[in-house]
């Protein structure tokens, strides 16, 4: 039953918040109500795996692979922790402010949707329900993109849109065809039943389409255009989500099919993973580099960064996969901090834009020391947690023989220092008019900030038991006795 | 009757595509229709063909008698097609929007500040 | 208790942080704390001449390698023991220097930083741990170079100090890693041990270039040179206590540490010494051109650092005890310089040599301390400089075999820098005082860390035998043997001692020719850091050119790439993989069948060239219409209902919408138009191809038997499909319409925030024939029963949710046809929002009595009655609800007036 939580509770929250009182008290509230909810639910669940191995539920009583299953492994629980933290965080820095607009025409019930979208996919274990979930969360992310009246915006957003519902379209027909080759939807039936698939070439072709799919959602290259020419557009809290979540689903799908569905079967298919990871890497740091506005430099190392996880994911061994569950951990919550203090900035300066910046390391000095750690973490400068996931990636390709992988994630390093370096020094250190700030930041989004912050900290701390979680994890992955077994209720 | 579908399905998804790739909002959103439609054609046909029995059992009846249609694509279909709309009828409030806001129906137009 | 120490400057840089904040003036309290640590390492220290080294270590990620492991040797405490007192010397300078400055309190915070760092880079034993310090130890380098952030050139210095040696950390992580895989081990105690495998190993000139690459970049060696004298930007105390005493020093610290490990091998000897040997030379020469006296000093000190590498690179025991004492004398020297400059610069307001003469009567003491340390690198007998250069001198007069080429090069650089030292440390202060001077002695915390540094030099140099074990005991541990040290000050009249004499009378004469050496060298115009920058440009030039294409190209070019993407990897892998199965065609094909498809075929071709919009979007309705048919034909009664009438909805909707737009035609050139048309073949022809193969295949009917036996039964209907999505597939269904049910709400937004743009074009008249409206009226409650009708029979019979909603919501359109959306607003007597908010409820709490009764979400309940009302229904009427809220909000929405 708890597992279904994470994603009745946000529903509940929105059918509620649709039924509620417009205003923004009685909204801000119930929404925070609901996201402290899911999180404790979601913490709950990770414990009980934690505990006693993979948890599952077969909705509406009917056995899999007839009924649509929800499956919790190490992986799926610690990422619902972390959507139920990135939502109460999001929920929080609504107080700060939102524009009341959007406030009316249903924000709140959107984030929420939005989360249950997420939640619902990293807890199934059917395939088709895996799309709809994606198409929950599309579709409320289309929403809050398209909230806005600003032509940038709304170029931003149809582009956006366009190009996830191509992406929805690949996956569909995957789907489609799959059931028509194999007869059923259930991701563990057909971990047993891959291999078999129709004429050989089939699943094949399946499997592209599939890697396509997904890599369109995670952001990879050639296929990542749309999260660079969007993703700078939305204010502040929703990129944060977007950048902290909505990849990270399209990560995780890749992660599951790899290693659940594919596993072992299509080799091609993984060095084509491989190399697509590591353009990536190179394009989207490559790219930051001259970026002049802070959400955009932003938007370029999070696709860079994306490169890094399905590159170690390609690797496919317990080691490399650790690292690259470490690395989505540290992702999420820098990533949606660095959001964060883009909206910040955008409080005080009204811009982004590098030319509106500046000069905040003299004139507030707490703010710019706190908003370090996230830039600097991402910059992989040890020991916060964007070295500790680092370290863990280059260890996972060196152990498996892959040192150009090991050494392309130093390199790319270096041009994240770069990059972070440049950001740091036109944001913070570069005097700027002597102008007063347009508002202050924002109790609200001062403390999310902090709370994201001291997480990375305690990851650098708690680093034994968090890669030693992520191994876990790995190892569950790669061996997929545990998952198969405990959904369909036989040995493999 | 599946070489037919099957032709159908291509020509559905070669003519959306082609629809998307155009300059004009008008023909993207049609196309995006076009190829909604398509996959679902195709969903259907994928899923094994029957002609004629419906999956529905007749009153008093106990069991299903052979052969009958396959009722899970018919299910995956429905659920596709009324997310399809969905996405559809949303999708061309925003074209439109976009196109007010914009000044232009010409796809090309679309962010080209830098 | 020693590991806490050692890392106790990362906690204090918090409180030096606050203290200072609050205290400001208090600032050189600050002090003690290293000094008193120093003295730790320097008992320490003693403890290991006595006994050996000794082990500590603190447990942090041991799954990861990483470790704070930490070997407290001889050599590990030297530099800790420099690093702490030098750093105790610099807090105490750095009160009165920085005395009143607003950014004091983080200045603190990040040199206690940086003193941590660099301790833990001097006594870390895990190679991993090294790492991390060294990145801290350059991070916290790059905050203090750029403490005087509003000057575009401190922040570009940093910047390049950062990346220089950011690259050769990531260098050195590399290396680090390869070697716990060669060596089994991340100790760097241990790794001594397993030379012969790691040199033996494929991947041992890999590691060797790497970490000298990180040493290098470090220790600022040729060709990384570069950054050390940009990075003169950062202030004095900064200067003198990074780039002069410790950090700089780390990269020949890092090659004394592997040496043992790593070194004695050709690539390692020669690259070590040939990069020490240039930076030698070009340090002391570039040193003496310059007039600005820190950047003499930051070229003095690459030239140091280039004696240290060449020493170390020839190796013998001579060498690398030479290399010891040279490291603590230019220290002790080298820092008193710095400060005094600092003290100059305070004072005067001046740096350039030039402009400063004969100020050793106005400020005796700081001329003192410049004295002193300008004689101790100088090489003057009784200072500990000398002793340094004597045994330089010494070693490597055996060093090569042929010709004592590197006795040479060190003579020749020996003397441009005693000459350099002497011009920052003598000249500012001898000859006659220029008149606009008006200045004095600072305070003691200005004089007193010069002083001292100076004494120290000074009371080494008469005694070095007070030295002779701690640096044996460095030297032992760079070596790897036992070392010992034998200092002496006179070891009789050797060829070293008349070498230092000559290079004495050398810098004498140079000092008298020192405006020429400094006006009529040559000077390099080019050299590695332009290098640099143009690599940077490359980088920028590319990315300039990356960006743009990356987030500001046409949609269009976007879905052409992944249209073409995905038809060219999938289409190699059809064409490669699939055997050409057997297109075995089932099901019959009828004339009719043919008709239809040949109808959805044409709608498609006319949708495409359309040249109006309409017509456009009538074919659309074709196509949909005869897809539909094709469900019926094929036993799928629902679905072709629920497409029939999503699709008339849809184009009801496009007609809405599409009122706006105007024109069809094509705009391309024509060539982009036959790249796309063969592109969307291509789609069409993999797909079909896809369709045929998987729909000619037999599949195991496992899920299609289980649901047409068990529908009926506990599932409790008749018609499969239906109990497939409120049942057995429900939770779909509920995910679904939360899908319309966002859709909704984004429509309704997109038109509500459109507020003034819209026109009064947008509203839709109600027609007002009576005949019509009376037509409405009566229509309207019959197509709701109608509705209802469906839905109830949903379960048994084809119908539905879906379709019942659809139909109750085509009955409030029709109303506000005929009356206007007021009206039908009013009728409805609800928001459609709220039909929505409660459908999702609805829908949901139906799935509650199960897990009331402790089982799955969602899982149907029956109540025993007369009537067959379960769960599934209430589902059921959820999606009603929802659907026609949907479908209403959207066509309010689009109708509307303003």
């Amino acid at each position: 039953m708890m597992l279904v939580l994470p994603i009745l509770v946000p529903l509940s929250t929105a059918a509620v918040l649709m039924l509620a009182p417009k205003r923004p008290n009685p909204q801000r509230w119930i929404s925070l109500a609901g996201a402290v909810v899911l999180l404790a639910s979601a913490i709950a669940i990770f414990l009980r795996v934690n505990e006693a191995g993979v948890q599952v539920v077969q909705i509406s009583a009917w056995p899999a692979p007839f009924g649509i299953t929800l499956v919790a492994d190490l992986l799926a629980a610690i990422l619902v922790v972390a959507v139920g933290v990135v939502g109460t965080a999001i929920a929080g820095v609504a107080f700060s402010g939102v524009d009341p607009r959007r406030e009316a025409f249903g924000y709140h019930p959107l984030v929420q949707i939005l989360l249950m979208g997420v939640a619902g996919a990293f807890l199934t274990g059917d395939l088709f329900n895996l799309y709809v979930w994606f198409e929950v969360m599309l579709v409320a992310s289309f929403v809050l993109m398209a909230l806005n009246r600003t032509r940038p915006q709304m170029e931003a957003a149809f582009k956006y849109v366009t190009i996830n519902l191509i992406a929805s379209s690949i996956f569909l027909t995957a789907l489609g065809l799959l059931y028509g080759a194999t007869g059923t939807l259930n991701m563990a039936a057909l971990a047993r039943a891959w291999p078999t698939v129709g004429s050989p070439g089939v699943h094949t072709v399946l499997a592209v389409l599939f890697l396509i799919a997904f890599s369109i959602k995670a952001g990879l290259f050639p296929l990542f255009f749309w999260l660079p020419a969007s993703y700078h557009t939305p204010p502040a809290a929703i990129g944060a989500v977007f950048a902290g979540l909505l990849t990270k689903v399209g990560v995780y799908a890749l992660i599951r099919v790899f290693t659940l569905l594919f596993h072992g079967q299509s080799p091609a298919l993984v060095w084509l993973l491989l190399a697509m990871s590591a353009a990536t890497m190179v394009i989207g740091l490559v790219a930051a580099l001259t970026e002049r506005d802070f959400r955009r430099v932003l938007s370029f190392n999070l696709v860079g960064h994306i490169g890094y996880t399905t590159a170690s994911l390609s690797l496919l061994t317990p080691a490399a996969l650790a690292g690259a569950i470490l690395y989505v951990l540290h992702h999420i919550v820098v990533i949606t901090n660095l959001y964060l203090v883009s909206g910040v900035l955008l409080r005080l300066r009204r811009t982004t834009d590098a030319a509106g910046l500046g000069g905040l390391y003299r004139d507030r000095p707490a703010f710019a020391v706190l908003a370090m750690i996230p830039i600097f973490s991402l910059a992989g400068v040890p020991p916060l947690s964007g070295f500790l996931g680092k370290l863990a990636i280059v260890e996972g390709a060196f152990s498996a023989g892959a040192h150009w992988v090991g050494g392309l994630v130093l390199v790319v390093g270096l041009l994240t220092l770069l990059s972070m370096a440049r950001l740091w020094s036109d944001s913070f250190w570069r005097p700027a008019a002597d102008t007063p700030d347009f508002a202050s930041p924002g109790a609200p989004l001062v403390a999310a900030i902090t709370l994201l912050s001291l997480i990375t900290v305690a990851m650098t701390v708690g680093a034994e038991p968090l890669f030693a979680l992520a191994s876990r994890g790995a190892h569950q992955l790669l061996q997929r006795d545990e998952y198969i077994r405990a959904v369909l209720g036989e040995a493999p | 009757m599946e070489l037919l579908l099957a032709l159908a399905s291509g020509v559905l998804y070669a003519a959306g595509i082609y629809l998307m790739l155009r300059r004009r909002l008008v023909q993207l959103i049609i196309g995006l229709g076009l190829l909604s439609n398509g996959t679902n054609l195709l969903i259907f046909t994928a899923g094994g063909l029957t002609r004629g029995r419906p999956p529905v059992l007749a009153e008093g009846t106990a069991v299903l008698q052979q052969p009958y249609a396959d009722p899970v694509p018919q299910a995956l279909v429905l659920t596709a097609i009324v997310i399809g709309f969905g996405l559809l009828a949303f999708s061309l409030v925003l074209a439109h929007r976009v196109h007010d806001t914009v000044g232009s129906d010409d796809v090309d137009d679309l962010g080209r500040d830098g | 208790m020693a590991g806490v120490l050692i890392l106790s400057p990362f906690v204090v840089a918090i409180g030096a942080a606050w203290l200072v904040s609050r205290y400001p003036q208090r600032a050189g309290m600050l002090a003690v704390w290293p000094l008193a640590i120093a003295a730790f390492f320097g008992r320490e220290l003693g403890g290991v001449v006595a006994r050996g080294p000794r082990h500590v270590e603190l447990p942090w990620a041991p799954s990861l390698g990483l470790s704070l492991a930490f070997n407290l040797d001889g050599l590990g405490l030297l530099f800790a023991t420099l690093i702490a007192g030098i750093g105790g010397l610099i807090v105490l300078y750095a009160s009165r220097y920085l005395a009143g400055h607003r950014q004091a309190a983080r200045f603190y915070a990040w040199l206690f930083a940086f003193m941590g760092a660099m301790l833990g880079v001097a006594l870390s034993d895990n190679v991993l741990t090294l790492f991390v310090f060294w990145e801290l130890t350059g991070f916290t380098s790059f905050l203090l170079i750029g403490f005087d952030h509003e000057r575009a050139e401190a922040r570009s210095a940093a910047l390049q100090a950062l990346i220089v040696t950011g690259a050769g950390g990531l260098a050195l992580l590399g290396a680090g890693l390869l070697l716990v895989d060669v060596s089994g081990t991340a100790s760097l105690s241990a790794m001594a041990a397993q030379r012969s495998t790691i040199v033996a190993s494929p991947f041992y000139p890999a590691i060797a270039v790497l970490v000298l690459l990180a040493a290098f970049t470090k220790s600022a060696q040729v060709p990384f040179h570069f950054w050390l004298p940009n990075a003169m930007a950062a202030p004095t105390p900064v200067s003198a206590y990074l780039h002069s005493a410790t950090m700089v020093k780390a990269g020949v610290y890092l090659v004394a540490r592997m040496t043992p490990a790593l070194g004695s091998t050709a690539i390692w000897t020669s690259a070590v010494t040939a990069a020490g040997a240039v930076t030698m030379l070009v340090g002391a020469y570039r040193a003496v051109q310059e007039t600005d006296l820190k950047r003499i000093l930051a070229y003095s000190t690459l030239s140091a650092l280039g004696v240290l590498m060449l020493l170390l690179g020839v190796g013998t025991r001579e060498a690398i005890v030479a290399a010891l004492v040279y490291l603590v004398a230019h220290a002790c020297y080298k820092g008193a310089l710095f400060l005094v400059a600092g003290i100059l610069d305070h004072e005067t307001g001046s740096r350039d040599i030039t402009a400063l003469a004969g100020l050793r009567r106005s400020m005796p003491i700081t001329a003192f301390a410049g004295g002193a340390a300008a004689v101790s690198m100088a090489g003057v007998p009784l200072t500990l400089g000398f002793v340094g250069k004597d045994g330089a001198y010494d070693a490597l007069q055996h060093a090569a075999a042929w010709f004592p080429w590197p006795l040479v090069l060190i003579v020749v650089a020996s003397i441009l820098l005693g000459l350099a030292g002497s011009l920052a440390g003598v000249l500012p202060f001898w000859g006659a005082a220029a008149p606009t001077h008006d200045v004095h002695d600072p305070g003691w915390p200005l004089w007193a860390p010069p002083v001292v540094l100076a004494i120290g030099g000074l009371a080494a140099g008469v005694a070095p035998s007070l030295l002779d074990g701690v640096v044996g005991a460095a030297a032992s541990a760079a070596a790897g043997v036992p070392i010992d040290a034998g200092l002496r000050l006179w070891h009789g009249v050797t060829p070293a001692l008349l070498l230092s004499g000559l290079t004495l009378a050398a810098i004498t004469l140079g000092y008298r020719l020192r405006d020429t050496l400094r006006t009529r060298t040559w000077k390099a115009g080019y050299g590695t850091e332009e290098v640099y920058e143009g690599a940077l440009a490359l980088l920028n030039a590319l990315s300039r050119t990356l960006a743009p294409a990356l987030h500001s190209a046409s949609l269009r070019t976007y879905v052409f790439v992944i249209v073409a993407w995905t038809v060219l990897i999938g289409g190699t892998v059809l064409l490669t993989d699939i055997g050409p199965s057997a297109a075995a065609l089932h099901t019959s094909v009828a004339f009719h069948d043919v008709f239809i498809v040949a109808v959805i075929i044409g709608g498609a071709v006319s949708a495409t060239f359309a040249q109006s919009t309409m017509t456009a979007v009538l074919s659309l309705g074709a196509v949909g219409y005869g897809v539909a048919t094709v469900f019926l034909g094929f036993g799928a009664p629902d679905l072709a209902m629920t497409q029939f009438s999503v699709e008339t909805l849809t184009v009801l909707i496009y007609v809405l919408v599409f009122r706006h737009f105007r024109g069809m035609g094509a705009i391309s050139p024509g060539f982009v138009r036959i790249r796309d048309g063969l592109t969307a073949g291509a789609v069409g022809l993999f797909i079909g191809a896809l369709v045929l193969s998987v729909a000619t295949t037999e599949t195991a009917p496992r899920l299609r038997e289980y649901f047409a036996e068990l529908g009926p039964t506990l599932g409790h209907g008749r018609n499969i499909v239906n109990v497939i999505l409120v049942d057995f597939r429900g939770f779909d269904t509920l995910a679904e319409i939360t899908v319309l049910a966002t859709a909704a709400i984004g429509v309704r937004a997109l038109l509500g925030l459109a507020g003034p743009d819209r026109s009064r074009q947008d509203a839709v008249d109600p027609a007002t024939s009576p005949v019509f409206r009376t037509a409405a009226r009566l229509l309207m409650p019959l197509l709701l029963m109608f509705a209802v009708f469906l839905l109830l029979r949903g379960h048994n019979e084809p119908g539905g949710g879906f379709v019942g909603g659809l139909v109750a919501a085509a009955a409030f359109a029709l109303y506000s046809l005929a009356f206007g959306v007021q009206r039908a607003r009013q009728a409805l007597l609800v928001h459609p929002l709220t039909l929505l908010g409660a459908g999702l409820l609805i829908a949901l709490v139906s799935g509650l009595p199960a897990v009331l009764q402790g089982r799955p979400f969602l899982t149907a309940v029956w109540p025993s009655g007369p009537i067959a009302l379960g769960t599934p229904v209430v589902f059921d009427l959820g999606v009603f609800l929802v659907v026609a809220g949907v479908v209403l909000m959207m066509i309010f929405s689009l109708a509307e007036e303003t």
